[in-house]
């Protein structure tokens, strides 16, 4: 695809994203189209520490979680402005990033993994027994909306378009690194480690870089999450969730930023098509609900057996490049 | 001028000894031949002169300063580069860009000046790719540059892979068997490719299996028996070395 | 002076639950010699097992057949689920069978969820009656049956190794496949051996333990964690370690939830994991991986 058309597609799905709030006026499909933004700066930090470095998080949800806490603790305990809670969710969350990386540097593959689904478990336990400072098993509750000073952020179109900006942000800040220098040394890291060290590439400094970032995107998606939501809980940041943004990162496919974004708006529209689409019968719409998790775990599975380099990876061989 | 000095290096696996006390000299400005049958111990005595092994004794010094116990970065952004026996390209990735990890070597890690597309970093990037294009033309691959390495035919990919190597830089490269898979036209362009190499100030040690090769390119030759040094010399010698000549072909006697 | 009575309970309670864990690592030991993986779906064979024992008996069936067949049943969803999407990867790289088994615990849960509901479920206990006191402490009659079929378990699958032709079949495949494959041993078909082994054993926890604890469409993920830090705590491979992890996981369990707190039950499978994963990965009884009882 020529640099003009792909330009160009990036272009209209902009403006497309930034307009969709002046023509749905429906405030519940408003909301829906946040959450994608929301999964989607979660699952743009995995892209790049998954389907570019090569390494597997099954833990992901924790650091939406440390965002999330993080925000709104500041926010209602200690009455911080918001765009310091914000910053100081993704802060801590990248801080854990740092602190999981660490340790599991000298682990491979599998290993790795199942260090970040022990982190993950973490969280989640702290997140449900740290009552005094997470509210426990009952959540935390009145959490204020985003406010830059006297300006407070509370209509759905001005969140849907708060989301959306951090979700451009991230993704040009992903796009690039993936273009340059560090790109080449993840997707180095990920085709030979061998390689990478005779080629002079820190293999350690660029997995710790990859966990941190991705670890500081999945944060501000959290703490984004509680100031809009004004509701967290430690249900929302378990194992699942963490499984499902890899899933979204698996099925868009690896080396590619389009591919799981395009995953990340497809799954997450799925669990809602019936409001998407009101023409669609209702037993249609309730079969697909039903049957979403389903769907995902078949996609997964098909992913990995016929096109492991998932959706991406199907737009390139179809166009031959 | 000595540039690597390997002194006295031992490998035991188990109770298998790999390398048995080798010792040996390149110097510089030469190009330098490793060779023994299958098994001699080649590759794991590389590793151990790169970093990336750890060998049980003896010393390996580099251009004066110890190469034990360094991480192999640390050793490739000190001069010494290496390619390995089983190709270890980044296969999703274009050979040009490949060979542009190696042209990056020395810069540094973080992902910030890249995240905010500084003009430096962008500078950067464009250096790394007009070396990488020069140094495939120089090895005379650069049809390749755009074929992602995963497509490359076998014989290509050691080429990348040794133009990679030259990408960082290196004042002394180690080639291990880089002729396997070439057909006789494409060895004949690496003996080019390897004068030009030498020529251009690299020093070069290398392990080849092609003694054709190993004879033309070679000022000094090194063979390795079962782990263990038994000949040093220019080649004209070691072609007549009795020990060589029995460990090749057995008990076999040779007429000249 | 700790009070023998009460510390006595904590072990039982903690060899109880250790005994579960064990079947279960030893299911994950067996995948992950056989194929160099982890699999994910390991705590939904437990789930399964449950739940078809459940269903079972709904129809009508006796307990005792009940179970068996549930065992039976899903030893051969762990064997489908190999061949269909294990098997066209097994060459590969073994980050993507752990991929693979992630959307197979997905869709095996979903199944449970569509298939019997989101509600608990119970099992009756396998034998009614009191329960036994030795020495001041009570043990329930299910606890015994747990110990008990997991000894059997285990001597079963020492038997299986190492005086049957299979066992030794599948030790060689583990130890070297293109060995195996030499001796005309079918590799792959090891394998599927090994899903529905370590199927069979999820399952086999999971009915044994269900008339205590219920069950339900999603217990398999909990169980799971646990199950593989008993796995990894002995060390990854190695049968008798996984038996010997799980039972010192319970224990740890146990006897944090008594000693401490009940809230740090479940962190202690989490911590332990933790710890192996960045101290000592081979786990307490080392060895790289490939060793058999």
């Amino acid at each position: 695809m020529s640099r003009y058309a792909r330009r160009a597609i990036v272009i209209g799905v902009v403006v497309l994203l930034a307009v969709l709030p002046l023509v749905v006026q429906d405030r519940f499909l408003l909301k829906v189209f946040t959450f994608v933004g929301l999964n989607a700066l979660v699952v743009v930090g995995i892209a790049l520490l998954f389907g570019y470095a090569g390494q597997v998080s099954l833990g992901h949800a924790g650091f939406v979680g440390l965002g999330a806490y993080t925000s709104a603790f500041l926010a209602v305990r200690v009455e911080v402005p918001w765009l310091v809670c914000v910053a100081a969710g993704a802060l801590v969350a990248a801080l854990g990033g740092l602190v999981l990386a660490i340790p599991s540097l000298r682990l491979k593959g599998h290993y790795l993994a199942m260090a970040t689904l022990g982190f993950g478990e973490l969280m989640t336990l702290a997140f449900r027994e740290a009552e005094p400072v997470t509210g426990g098993v009952n959540g935390f509750s009145g959490i204020p909306f985003p406010a830059i000073g006297e300006f407070v952020i509370k209509t759905p179109q001005q969140l849907y378009w708060l989301v959306w900006f951090s979700v451009a942000a991230a993704v040009l800040l992903a796009a690039n690194i993936t273009a340059s220098r560090p790109g080449r040394a993840m997707r180095a890291l990920h085709g030979s480690e061998l390689g990478a060290q005779a080629s002079g590439v820190d293999i350690v400094g660029v997995k710790v870089r990859a966990f941190v970032l991705s670890a500081a995107f999945a944060g501000l998606s959290g703490a984004l999450y509680a100031s809009i939501v004004g509701f967290i809980s430690p249900s929302l940041f378990t194992t699942a969730a963490s499984v499902t943004f890899l899933a979204m990162a698996v099925i868009g496919g690896s080396t590619s930023l389009a591919g799981p974004l395009l995953a990340v708006a497809l799954l997450t529209l799925l669990g809602y098509l019936d409001a998407l689409l009101p023409g669609l019968s209702g037993t249609t719409g309730e079969l697909i609900q039903r049957f979403q998790a389903d769907i995902y775990g078949l996609a997964i599975i098909a992913v990995v057996l016929f096109a492991p380099t998932g959706l991406a990876g199907l737009w390139r061989t179809r166009r031959g490049t | 001028m000595t540039l690597l000095s390997v002194r006295e290096i031992t490998r035991r696996f188990g109770g298998l000894v790999a390398v048995d006390a080798v010792s040996f000299d390149v110097h510089q400005g030469t190009i330098k031949a490793l060779i023994g049958p299958n098994g001699a111990g080649k590759s794991t005595l590389f590793n151990s002169l790169t970093g990336f092994d750890r060998p049980d004794s003896g010393s390996v010094e580099f251009d004066g300063r110890p190469v034990i116990g360094r991480s192999p970065r640390d050793v490739v952004r000190s001069g010494l580069a290496r390619t390995f026996q089983n190709t270890q390209l980044f296969d999703s990735m274009s050979a040009l860009e490949n060979v542009m990890v190696g042209a990056q070597a020395h810069q540094g890690e973080g992902f910030l000046p890249a995240a905010l597309r500084m003009p430096h970093a962008a500078a950067e990037d464009r250096d790394a790719s007009a070396e990488a294009s020069r140094l495939l033309r120089l090895i005379g691959i650069d049809e390749w540059g755009h074929t992602l390495a995963g497509d490359l035919p076998a014989g290509i990919r050691r080429l990348v892979e040794i133009a990679r190597a030259l990408a960082t830089s290196p004042r002394l490269l180690l080639l291990d068997e880089p002729a396997a898979g070439l057909n006789p036209t494409e060895t004949t362009e690496l003996v080019q490719t390897l004068f030009r190499v030498r020529d251009a100030g690299v020093t070069i040690l290398v392990v080849e299996h092609d003694m054709g090769l190993v004879m033309e390119v070679s000022d000094e030759i090194v063979v390795l028996d079962r782990g263990a040094k038994i000949a040093e010399g220019p080649p004209r010698m070691i072609q007549k070395d009795p020990a060589v000549v029995a460990a090749y072909l057995g008990e076999e006697d040779v007429d000249d | 002076m700790p009070d023998v009575a009460e510390l006595l309970q904590f072990v039982i309670a903690g060899l109880k639950s250790g005994s579960i864990y064990a079947l279960v690592a030893l299911g994950f030991t067996l995948v992950y010699a056989a194929t160099g993986a982890i699999n994910f779906a390991q705590g939904e064979f437990y789930m399964l097992g449950g739940m078809l024992g459940v269903w079972f008996v709904s129809l009508g069936l006796p307990l005792p057949l009940a179970v068996l067949s549930a065992v039976t049943a899903t030893a051969a969803v762990g064997a489908l689920f190999e061949l269909l999407a294990v098997r066209p990867i097994s060459d590969g790289n073994p980050l993507r069978i752990i991929i693979v088994t992630i959307g197979g615990s997905v869709v095996l849960r979903q199944i449970a969820l569509h298939l019997f509901g989101p509600d608990e479920l119970a099992l009756p206990a396998f034998t009614t009656g009191s329960s036994l006191k030795i020495a001041g402490a009570a043990i329930e009659r299910q606890t015994v049956w747990i110990w008990a079929l997991t000894a059997l378990a285990v001597v079963g699958l020492v038997v299986l190794y190492r005086k049957t032709t299979f066992g030794k079949a599948m030790r060689a495949t583990s130890l070297n496949r293109d060995a195996a494959r030499l001796v005309g041993i079918d590799a792959r078909a090891m394998v599927t051996a090994a899903f529905a082994l370590a199927a069979a054993l999820g399952a086999l926890a999971g009915l044994a333990v269900a008339p205590l604890t219920q069950t339900a469409f999603d217990v398999g993920a909990g169980i799971g964690v646990k199950g593989f830090s008993a796995a990894i705590l002995g060390g990854l491979g190695n049968p008798i370690a996984a038996v010997g992890g799980g039972l010192l996981l319970g224990l740890l369990e146990s006897l944090a939830a008594g000693y401490l707190d009940p809230v740090y039950k479940d962190a202690v499978s989490v911590v332990v994991l933790l710890a192996v994963l960045f101290l000592r990965p081979q786990g307490l009884l080392g060895g790289s991986g490939k060793e058999k009882v």
